[in-house]
Protein backbone atom coordinates (compact mmCIF):
# COMPACT_ATOMS: atom_id res chain seq x y z
CA UNK A 1 0.00 0.00 0.00
CA UNK A 2 2.53 2.33 1.08
CA UNK A 3 6.24 3.35 0.57
CA UNK A 4 6.86 4.27 3.74
CA UNK A 5 6.01 4.05 7.30
CA UNK A 6 2.66 5.12 6.87
CA UNK A 7 1.00 1.82 7.33
CA UNK A 8 3.35 -1.04 6.85
CA UNK A 9 3.78 -3.54 9.23
CA UNK A 10 1.10 -4.31 11.99
CA UNK A 11 3.36 -2.98 14.46
CA UNK A 12 3.64 0.58 12.75
CA UNK A 13 -0.12 0.81 13.03
CA UNK A 14 -2.40 2.25 15.46
CA UNK A 15 -3.64 0.22 18.06
CA UNK A 16 -6.85 0.21 20.01
CA UNK A 17 -7.44 -0.81 23.39
CA UNK A 18 -10.94 -0.91 25.01
CA UNK A 19 -11.02 -0.10 28.66
CA UNK A 20 -14.36 -0.21 29.93
CA UNK A 21 -17.31 0.22 27.85
CA UNK A 22 -21.12 -0.40 29.08
CA UNK A 23 -24.18 1.30 27.66
CA UNK A 24 -23.33 5.10 28.10
CA UNK A 25 -19.72 5.29 27.70
CA UNK A 26 -16.64 3.57 26.17
CA UNK A 27 -13.23 3.99 27.14
CA UNK A 28 -10.62 3.09 24.68
CA UNK A 29 -6.36 3.81 24.33
CA UNK A 30 -5.31 4.84 21.07
CA UNK A 31 -1.49 4.72 20.87
CA UNK A 32 1.46 4.21 18.04
CA UNK A 33 -0.34 7.39 16.83
CA UNK A 34 -0.15 11.08 16.94
CA UNK A 35 -1.57 13.93 18.68
CA UNK A 36 -2.48 15.28 15.56
CA UNK A 37 -4.32 12.29 14.40
CA UNK A 38 -5.51 11.51 18.09
CA UNK A 39 -7.28 15.12 18.40
CA UNK A 40 -8.89 15.29 14.80
CA UNK A 41 -10.76 11.95 16.27
CA UNK A 42 -11.84 13.76 19.44
CA UNK A 43 -12.98 16.79 17.80
CA UNK A 44 -14.93 14.87 14.96
CA UNK A 45 -16.54 13.04 17.36
CA UNK A 46 -17.64 16.06 19.25
CA UNK A 47 -18.22 17.88 16.47
CA UNK A 48 -19.16 16.23 13.42
CA UNK A 49 -21.31 12.82 13.91
CA UNK A 50 -24.60 13.57 12.63
CA UNK A 51 -27.76 13.31 15.12
CA UNK A 52 -31.06 14.14 15.21
CA UNK A 53 -32.90 16.87 17.17
CA UNK A 54 -35.43 19.40 16.68
CA UNK A 55 -35.18 22.04 14.64
CA UNK A 56 -38.56 23.62 14.28
CA UNK A 57 -41.37 24.04 16.57
CA UNK A 58 -44.96 25.59 15.49
CA UNK A 59 -46.41 26.46 18.67
CA UNK A 60 -50.36 26.58 18.44
CA UNK A 61 -51.29 27.07 22.03
CA UNK A 62 -48.95 28.07 24.90
CA UNK A 63 -50.98 29.45 27.74
CA UNK A 64 -47.94 28.05 30.28
CA UNK A 65 -45.64 30.77 31.73
CA UNK A 66 -42.39 30.03 29.51
CA UNK A 67 -42.29 31.83 26.48
CA UNK A 68 -42.57 29.87 22.85
CA UNK A 69 -38.59 30.30 22.19
CA UNK A 70 -37.67 29.05 25.87
CA UNK A 71 -39.85 26.17 25.24
CA UNK A 72 -38.45 25.59 21.74
CA UNK A 73 -34.78 25.67 23.29
CA UNK A 74 -35.59 23.45 25.35
CA UNK A 75 -37.25 20.43 22.97
CA UNK A 76 -34.23 21.27 20.84
CA UNK A 77 -32.07 19.99 23.77
CA UNK A 78 -34.05 16.71 24.27
CA UNK A 79 -32.05 13.71 23.19
CA UNK A 80 -33.90 11.92 20.52
CA UNK A 81 -32.84 8.37 19.06
CA UNK A 82 -30.02 8.83 16.41
CA UNK A 83 -29.08 5.38 16.05
CA UNK A 84 -30.69 5.33 12.24
CA UNK A 85 -30.04 8.86 11.69
CA UNK A 86 -28.43 7.77 8.54
CA UNK A 87 -32.13 7.18 7.66
CA UNK A 88 -32.58 10.59 7.36
CA UNK A 89 -31.45 12.64 4.55
CA UNK A 90 -30.21 16.29 5.78
CA UNK A 91 -32.50 18.57 4.97
CA UNK A 92 -30.41 20.73 2.66
CA UNK A 93 -29.37 17.84 0.44
CA UNK A 94 -32.82 16.54 0.28
CA UNK A 95 -35.17 17.47 -2.56
CA UNK A 96 -37.94 18.64 -0.70
CA UNK A 97 -39.43 22.23 -0.39
CA UNK A 98 -39.00 22.48 3.50
CA UNK A 99 -38.74 19.50 5.06
CA UNK A 100 -40.11 15.58 4.28
CA UNK A 101 -40.52 12.28 6.15
CA UNK A 102 -37.16 11.78 4.28
CA UNK A 103 -35.30 14.26 6.39
CA UNK A 104 -37.70 15.19 9.37
CA UNK A 105 -39.59 13.71 11.90
CA UNK A 106 -42.30 15.08 13.69
CA UNK A 107 -43.08 15.38 17.37
CA UNK A 108 -46.62 16.17 18.62
CA UNK A 109 -46.90 17.63 21.82
CA UNK A 110 -50.37 18.08 23.62
CA UNK A 111 -50.88 18.63 27.46
CA UNK A 112 -52.98 20.22 29.18
CA UNK A 113 -53.54 20.45 33.23
CA UNK A 114 -56.79 20.03 34.32
CA UNK A 115 -56.54 19.80 37.84
CA UNK A 116 -55.32 21.84 41.23
CA UNK A 117 -51.92 19.69 41.10
CA UNK A 118 -49.41 21.35 39.07
CA UNK A 119 -48.38 19.10 35.77
CA UNK A 120 -45.28 17.75 34.68
CA UNK A 121 -45.11 17.97 30.46
CA UNK A 122 -42.29 15.39 30.17
CA UNK A 123 -40.38 14.50 26.90
CA UNK A 124 -41.91 11.08 27.09
CA UNK A 125 -45.28 13.09 26.48
CA UNK A 126 -43.90 13.63 22.69
CA UNK A 127 -45.44 11.63 20.15
CA UNK A 128 -43.59 10.68 17.03
CA UNK A 129 -44.71 10.21 14.01
CA UNK A 130 -45.46 7.06 12.59
CA UNK A 131 -43.80 7.68 9.27
CA UNK A 132 -40.72 5.72 10.05
CA UNK A 133 -40.22 2.16 10.91
CA UNK A 134 -37.66 2.62 12.79
CA UNK A 135 -36.95 4.63 16.36
CA UNK A 136 -35.79 7.32 14.82
CA UNK A 137 -36.61 10.54 16.44
CA UNK A 138 -38.02 9.09 19.29
CA UNK A 139 -36.79 10.76 22.83
CA UNK A 140 -34.90 8.55 24.66
CA UNK A 141 -36.11 7.88 27.97
CA UNK A 142 -33.52 6.28 30.39
CA UNK A 143 -34.85 7.19 33.49
CA UNK A 144 -36.51 4.31 35.71
CA UNK A 145 -40.34 5.64 36.00
CA UNK A 146 -40.08 6.49 32.24
CA UNK A 147 -40.34 9.69 31.74
CA UNK A 148 -37.82 11.33 30.07
CA UNK A 149 -36.52 15.27 30.41
CA UNK A 150 -38.79 17.57 31.53
CA UNK A 151 -40.04 20.17 29.41
CA UNK A 152 -42.58 22.25 31.46
CA UNK A 153 -45.02 22.45 34.26
CA UNK A 154 -48.27 23.57 33.62
CA UNK A 155 -51.04 25.11 36.51
CA UNK A 156 -54.72 24.35 36.23
CA UNK A 157 -55.96 25.70 32.63
CA UNK A 158 -52.67 26.22 31.10
CA UNK A 159 -51.98 23.97 27.53
CA UNK A 160 -48.91 23.63 25.51
CA UNK A 161 -49.82 22.60 21.64
CA UNK A 162 -47.18 22.30 19.69
CA UNK A 163 -45.65 20.17 16.89
CA UNK A 164 -41.83 19.96 16.64
CA UNK A 165 -39.82 19.30 13.49
CA UNK A 166 -36.68 16.85 13.90
CA UNK A 167 -33.74 17.00 11.47
CA UNK A 168 -30.77 15.42 11.05
CA UNK A 169 -27.46 17.91 11.90
CA UNK A 170 -24.53 18.39 13.22
CA UNK A 171 -22.82 19.54 16.45
CA UNK A 172 -20.90 22.25 14.55
CA UNK A 173 -23.78 23.92 13.56
CA UNK A 174 -25.55 23.84 16.54
CA UNK A 175 -24.83 21.87 19.71
CA UNK A 176 -27.57 20.33 20.12
CA UNK A 177 -26.79 18.27 17.60
CA UNK A 178 -24.25 16.81 19.66
CA UNK A 179 -23.91 13.09 19.75
CA UNK A 180 -21.79 13.16 23.49
CA UNK A 181 -22.10 14.55 26.46
CA UNK A 182 -18.43 14.27 27.20
CA UNK A 183 -15.24 13.16 25.56
CA UNK A 184 -12.42 11.96 27.96
CA UNK A 185 -8.97 13.03 26.06
CA UNK A 186 -5.80 12.54 28.12
CA UNK A 187 -1.98 11.61 27.26
CA UNK A 188 1.09 11.67 29.71
CA UNK A 189 -0.38 11.09 32.94
CA UNK A 190 2.83 11.61 34.55
CA UNK A 191 3.15 15.39 32.37
CA UNK A 192 6.85 14.05 31.33
CA UNK A 193 6.68 16.15 28.07
CA UNK A 194 5.65 19.24 30.37
CA UNK A 195 2.57 20.23 27.93
CA UNK A 196 0.80 21.99 31.17
CA UNK A 197 1.81 23.33 34.02
CA UNK A 198 0.30 21.93 36.59
CA UNK A 199 0.45 25.18 38.58
CA UNK A 200 0.17 24.89 42.26
CA UNK A 201 -0.03 27.81 45.13
CA UNK A 202 2.97 28.03 46.97
CA UNK A 203 1.72 26.61 50.31
CA UNK A 204 0.47 23.65 49.03
CA UNK A 205 1.19 20.52 48.07
CA UNK A 206 1.53 20.17 44.19
CA UNK A 207 0.38 16.07 44.35
CA UNK A 208 -2.40 16.88 46.49
CA UNK A 209 -3.34 19.69 43.97
CA UNK A 210 -3.46 18.00 40.57
CA UNK A 211 -3.59 14.13 41.76
CA UNK A 212 -2.91 11.30 39.12
CA UNK A 213 -5.50 10.19 36.93
CA UNK A 214 -6.00 6.52 36.67
CA UNK A 215 -4.16 6.34 33.71
CA UNK A 216 -1.19 7.24 35.70
CA UNK A 217 -0.87 3.57 36.26
CA UNK A 218 0.01 3.04 32.88
CA UNK A 219 2.70 4.71 32.16
CA UNK A 220 5.83 4.67 33.94
CA UNK A 221 6.57 7.15 35.89
CA UNK A 222 9.72 9.58 35.69
CA UNK A 223 12.69 8.74 37.42
CA UNK A 224 14.45 10.54 40.00
CA UNK A 225 16.48 13.30 38.24
CA UNK A 226 15.81 11.90 34.69
CA UNK A 227 16.42 14.31 32.26
CA UNK A 228 14.31 15.94 29.80
CA UNK A 229 13.84 14.04 26.36
CA UNK A 230 13.35 16.95 23.93
CA UNK A 231 12.72 14.24 21.61
CA UNK A 232 9.50 12.76 22.96
CA UNK A 233 6.38 13.30 21.77
CA UNK A 234 2.97 11.62 23.15
CA UNK A 235 1.83 8.46 21.72
CA UNK A 236 -0.85 6.93 23.69
CA UNK A 237 -3.94 9.04 24.16
CA UNK A 238 -6.76 7.98 26.45
CA UNK A 239 -10.27 8.89 25.41
CA UNK A 240 -13.54 8.26 27.71
CA UNK A 241 -16.73 8.93 25.54
CA UNK A 242 -19.86 9.41 27.04
CA UNK A 243 -23.21 9.48 24.95
CA UNK A 244 -25.66 12.14 25.55
CA UNK A 245 -28.60 9.01 24.93
CA UNK A 246 -29.04 9.20 21.54
CA UNK A 247 -26.46 6.74 20.13
CA UNK A 248 -24.65 4.11 21.30
CA UNK A 249 -21.10 5.14 22.37
CA UNK A 250 -19.28 3.02 19.95
CA UNK A 251 -21.61 4.01 16.98
CA UNK A 252 -20.62 7.40 17.79
CA UNK A 253 -16.66 6.60 18.03
CA UNK A 254 -17.39 4.32 14.42
CA UNK A 255 -19.87 7.64 13.04
CA UNK A 256 -16.95 9.90 13.65
CA UNK A 257 -14.04 8.02 12.49
CA UNK A 258 -16.33 7.07 9.06
CA UNK A 259 -17.27 11.30 8.86
CA UNK A 260 -13.66 11.89 8.83
CA UNK A 261 -12.91 9.39 6.30
CA UNK A 262 -15.96 10.46 4.27
CA UNK A 263 -14.93 14.39 4.35
CA UNK A 264 -11.75 13.21 2.99
CA UNK A 265 -12.69 11.11 0.12
CA UNK A 266 -14.80 14.49 -0.65
CA UNK A 267 -11.51 16.71 -0.75
CA UNK A 268 -10.47 13.52 -3.10
CA UNK A 269 -12.78 13.23 -5.43
CA UNK A 270 -12.54 17.29 -5.72
CA UNK A 271 -9.19 17.18 -6.96
CA UNK A 272 -10.38 14.14 -9.14
CA UNK A 273 -8.58 11.66 -7.72
CA UNK A 274 -10.15 8.15 -9.62
CA UNK A 275 -9.74 4.71 -7.95
CA UNK A 276 -8.44 2.26 -10.79
CA UNK A 277 -8.79 -0.59 -8.13
CA UNK A 278 -12.19 0.22 -7.54
CA UNK A 279 -13.20 0.71 -11.27
CA UNK A 280 -11.69 -2.71 -12.33
CA UNK A 281 -14.09 -3.94 -10.14
CA UNK A 282 -14.11 -5.18 -6.32
CA UNK A 283 -13.00 -8.68 -6.92
CA UNK A 284 -9.24 -7.45 -7.88
CA UNK A 285 -8.55 -5.22 -4.75
CA UNK A 286 -7.19 -6.41 -2.08
CA UNK A 287 -6.22 -4.02 0.29
CA UNK A 288 -6.69 -3.95 4.00
CA UNK A 289 -10.71 -3.23 4.00
CA UNK A 290 -12.77 -2.33 6.78
CA UNK A 291 -14.29 -5.63 7.99
CA UNK A 292 -17.91 -6.14 8.10
CA UNK A 293 -18.81 -3.85 10.68
CA UNK A 294 -21.94 -1.94 11.77
CA UNK A 295 -21.95 1.60 12.74
CA UNK A 296 -25.31 0.88 14.59
CA UNK A 297 -24.92 -2.36 16.29
CA UNK A 298 -27.48 -3.80 13.97
CA UNK A 299 -27.51 -6.03 11.75
CA UNK A 300 -26.52 -4.17 8.53
CA UNK A 301 -22.84 -4.69 7.51
CA UNK A 302 -20.89 -1.82 7.68
CA UNK A 303 -21.95 -0.42 4.32
CA UNK A 304 -22.12 -3.41 2.32
CA UNK A 305 -25.59 -2.95 1.14
CA UNK A 306 -26.22 0.07 2.78
CA UNK A 307 -24.30 2.35 1.48
CA UNK A 308 -24.64 0.59 -2.08
CA UNK A 309 -28.31 1.76 -2.75
CA UNK A 310 -28.07 4.83 -0.80
CA UNK A 311 -25.73 5.93 -3.58
CA UNK A 312 -28.59 6.00 -6.11
CA UNK A 313 -26.88 3.35 -8.28
CA UNK A 314 -23.77 5.18 -8.41
CA UNK A 315 -21.31 2.28 -9.08
CA UNK A 316 -21.51 -1.06 -8.01
CA UNK A 317 -18.30 -0.23 -6.02
CA UNK A 318 -19.84 1.53 -2.79
CA UNK A 319 -18.33 3.00 0.15
CA UNK A 320 -18.32 0.23 1.96
CA UNK A 321 -16.81 -2.54 -0.55
CA UNK A 322 -13.82 -1.37 0.53
CA UNK A 323 -13.40 1.01 3.62
CA UNK A 324 -9.94 1.94 2.49
CA UNK A 325 -10.70 3.43 -0.39
CA UNK A 326 -14.13 5.15 -0.30
CA UNK A 327 -13.64 7.87 -2.64
CA UNK A 328 -13.95 5.79 -5.52
CA UNK A 329 -15.97 4.18 -7.66
CA UNK A 330 -19.28 4.42 -6.45
CA UNK A 331 -18.32 7.77 -4.47
CA UNK A 332 -17.36 9.26 -7.04
CA UNK A 333 -21.31 9.34 -8.34
CA UNK A 334 -22.45 9.58 -4.58
CA UNK A 335 -20.91 12.71 -3.54
CA UNK A 336 -22.84 15.42 -2.79
CA UNK A 337 -22.04 16.33 0.21
CA UNK A 338 -20.72 14.12 2.37
CA UNK A 339 -23.85 13.93 3.06
CA UNK A 340 -24.92 11.65 0.61
CA UNK A 341 -23.73 8.15 2.14
CA UNK A 342 -26.63 8.87 5.13
CA UNK A 343 -29.22 8.17 1.98
CA UNK A 344 -32.23 7.23 3.04
CA UNK A 345 -32.05 3.45 1.98
CA UNK A 346 -29.65 2.62 5.25
CA UNK A 347 -31.92 -0.21 6.02
CA UNK B 1 -29.67 29.32 10.80
CA UNK B 2 -27.98 32.74 10.77
CA UNK B 3 -27.60 33.99 7.66
CA UNK B 4 -24.17 33.88 5.98
CA UNK B 5 -22.25 35.99 4.03
CA UNK B 6 -22.52 35.20 0.53
CA UNK B 7 -18.87 35.60 -0.85
CA UNK B 8 -20.28 37.56 -4.18
CA UNK B 9 -20.92 40.73 -2.16
CA UNK B 10 -16.99 40.69 -1.72
CA UNK B 11 -15.57 43.62 -3.23
CA UNK B 12 -12.90 42.12 -5.84
CA UNK B 13 -9.87 44.02 -5.81
CA UNK B 14 -7.38 44.09 -8.51
CA UNK B 15 -4.76 44.83 -7.19
CA UNK B 16 -4.90 42.68 -4.55
CA UNK B 17 -3.10 39.76 -6.95
CA UNK B 18 0.17 39.33 -4.48
CA UNK B 19 -2.06 38.51 -1.37
CA UNK B 20 -1.68 35.44 -0.46
CA UNK B 21 -4.69 34.13 1.59
CA UNK B 22 -7.84 35.41 1.11
CA UNK B 23 -7.67 36.67 -2.00
CA UNK B 24 -11.56 35.96 -3.60
CA UNK B 25 -10.02 35.69 -7.09
CA UNK B 26 -9.69 31.59 -7.99
CA UNK B 27 -6.78 31.99 -9.83
CA UNK B 28 -5.35 28.57 -10.41
CA UNK B 29 -8.34 25.83 -9.66
CA UNK B 30 -6.79 22.67 -8.82
CA UNK B 31 -7.32 20.93 -12.09
CA UNK B 32 -10.45 21.54 -13.82
CA UNK B 33 -11.34 18.41 -15.57
CA UNK B 34 -12.86 17.09 -12.61
CA UNK B 35 -16.38 17.59 -13.48
CA UNK B 36 -17.44 14.42 -15.21
CA UNK B 37 -21.08 14.32 -16.21
CA UNK B 38 -22.03 15.19 -12.49
CA UNK B 39 -24.91 17.47 -13.63
CA UNK B 40 -26.65 17.83 -11.02
CA UNK B 41 -25.83 19.18 -7.28
CA UNK B 42 -22.46 20.56 -8.61
CA UNK B 43 -20.60 21.06 -5.52
CA UNK B 44 -18.44 23.98 -5.16
CA UNK B 45 -15.14 23.55 -5.06
CA UNK B 46 -13.32 23.46 -1.43
CA UNK B 47 -10.09 23.08 -2.61
CA UNK B 48 -7.76 25.45 -4.76
CA UNK B 49 -4.22 26.44 -4.79
CA UNK B 50 -3.33 29.73 -3.78
CA UNK B 51 -1.48 32.45 -6.06
CA UNK B 52 2.07 32.50 -6.06
CA UNK B 53 2.49 28.56 -6.22
CA UNK B 54 4.80 26.09 -7.85
CA UNK B 55 4.82 22.88 -9.24
CA UNK B 56 7.27 21.97 -6.02
CA UNK B 57 6.16 24.06 -3.28
CA UNK B 58 2.37 25.11 -3.15
CA UNK B 59 -0.23 26.25 -0.66
CA UNK B 60 -3.85 24.81 -0.78
CA UNK B 61 -6.90 26.60 0.49
CA UNK B 62 -9.64 24.87 2.02
CA UNK B 63 -13.05 26.09 2.85
CA UNK B 64 -15.14 24.99 5.45
CA UNK B 65 -11.92 23.05 6.96
CA UNK B 66 -10.61 23.62 10.36
CA UNK B 67 -8.14 21.78 12.44
CA UNK B 68 -9.64 18.87 12.71
CA UNK B 69 -8.64 18.44 8.86
CA UNK B 70 -6.02 20.78 8.84
CA UNK B 71 -3.32 19.04 11.59
CA UNK B 72 -4.06 15.63 10.89
CA UNK B 73 -3.45 16.16 7.47
CA UNK B 74 -0.66 18.01 8.08
CA UNK B 75 0.94 15.43 10.41
CA UNK B 76 0.44 12.35 7.37
CA UNK B 77 1.51 14.84 4.70
CA UNK B 78 4.99 15.37 6.48
CA UNK B 79 5.44 11.65 6.83
CA UNK B 80 6.13 11.13 3.32
CA UNK B 81 9.69 11.44 2.57
CA UNK B 82 9.40 13.63 -0.97
CA UNK B 83 7.96 15.92 1.14
CA UNK B 84 10.09 19.28 2.52
CA UNK B 85 7.76 20.80 4.45
CA UNK B 86 4.11 21.13 5.39
CA UNK B 87 2.03 23.29 7.77
CA UNK B 88 -1.03 24.45 7.84
CA UNK B 89 -3.05 27.58 9.44
CA UNK B 90 -6.60 28.99 9.90
CA UNK B 91 -5.66 32.37 8.84
CA UNK B 92 -8.52 34.08 10.37
CA UNK B 93 -11.05 32.72 12.75
CA UNK B 94 -13.90 34.29 11.42
CA UNK B 95 -13.36 33.29 7.73
CA UNK B 96 -14.24 29.31 7.23
CA UNK B 97 -10.80 28.80 5.61
CA UNK B 98 -7.77 26.44 6.17
CA UNK B 99 -4.61 26.55 4.37
CA UNK B 100 -1.84 23.79 4.22
CA UNK B 101 1.60 24.80 2.65
CA UNK B 102 3.38 22.00 1.03
CA UNK B 103 6.98 21.94 -0.18
CA UNK B 104 8.43 19.06 -1.89
CA UNK B 105 11.85 17.70 -2.39
CA UNK B 106 10.60 15.33 -5.65
CA UNK B 107 6.58 15.17 -7.09
CA UNK B 108 4.39 17.65 -7.32
CA UNK B 109 2.88 18.94 -4.13
CA UNK B 110 -0.46 18.37 -5.49
CA UNK B 111 0.33 14.85 -5.74
CA UNK B 112 1.82 15.35 -2.17
CA UNK B 113 -1.19 16.41 -0.77
CA UNK B 114 -3.69 13.54 -2.74
CA UNK B 115 -1.09 11.46 -1.47
CA UNK B 116 -1.66 12.97 2.08
CA UNK B 117 -5.88 12.35 2.18
CA UNK B 118 -5.59 9.07 0.56
CA UNK B 119 -3.23 7.93 3.49
CA UNK B 120 -5.13 9.56 6.41
CA UNK B 121 -8.21 7.71 4.98
CA UNK B 122 -6.06 4.37 5.31
CA UNK B 123 -5.05 5.44 9.18
CA UNK B 124 -9.05 6.55 9.60
CA UNK B 125 -9.67 3.19 8.25
CA UNK B 126 -7.55 0.92 10.26
CA UNK B 127 -8.46 2.40 13.41
CA UNK B 128 -11.99 1.67 12.70
CA UNK B 129 -11.19 -1.42 11.97
CA UNK B 130 -9.00 -1.83 14.98
CA UNK B 131 -11.85 -0.63 17.07
CA UNK B 132 -14.61 -2.40 16.03
CA UNK B 133 -12.65 -5.46 16.76
CA UNK B 134 -11.79 -4.68 19.77
CA UNK B 135 -15.17 -3.37 20.80
CA UNK B 136 -16.21 -6.97 19.79
CA UNK B 137 -13.54 -8.89 21.79
CA UNK B 138 -14.49 -6.72 24.64
CA UNK B 139 -18.58 -7.20 24.27
CA UNK B 140 -17.50 -10.79 24.03
CA UNK B 141 -15.07 -11.17 27.17
CA UNK B 142 -17.73 -9.06 29.40
CA UNK B 143 -20.95 -11.01 28.72
CA UNK B 144 -22.66 -7.92 26.86
CA UNK B 145 -24.89 -8.25 24.37
CA UNK B 146 -25.85 -5.55 22.19
ZN1 LIG C 1 -36.91 16.39 2.75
Amino acid sequence: MDDYDMMDGAGDQPQVKISGADSTRVEFQLSKTNLSFANSIRRIIQAEVPTIAIDLVEVEVNSSVLADEFIAHRLGLIPLDSSTANELNFTRDCDCEQYCEQCSVTLTLNAKCQSDEIMKVYASDLVVDGRHSSNVGKPVITDPDGLGCLIAKLRRDQELRLTCIAKKGIAKEHSKWMPTSAVGFEYDPHNKLAHTDLWFENDTDPAVEWPKSKYADWEDPPQEGEPFDYDATPNKFYFEVETAGGMQPNQIVMSGIDALIWKLGGLLVGLGVREPEKEAGAGGYDGPRSPDMNMDGGTTPWGQDGYQSAYGGGGQTAYGGGGMTSYGGGYQTAYGGRTDYQGSSWQ
Amino acid sequence: MPGRTTKEDTPQDAQMEDAPTSAQVGEAQVEDEIEEDQEEEVEPQRVRILPGSTDTAASFEFIDEGHTLGNALRYVIMKNPDVEFCAYSIPHPSEPKMNIRIQTYDGHAVDALKKGLADLQDVCDVVAEKFWTKREEYNAEHGIAR
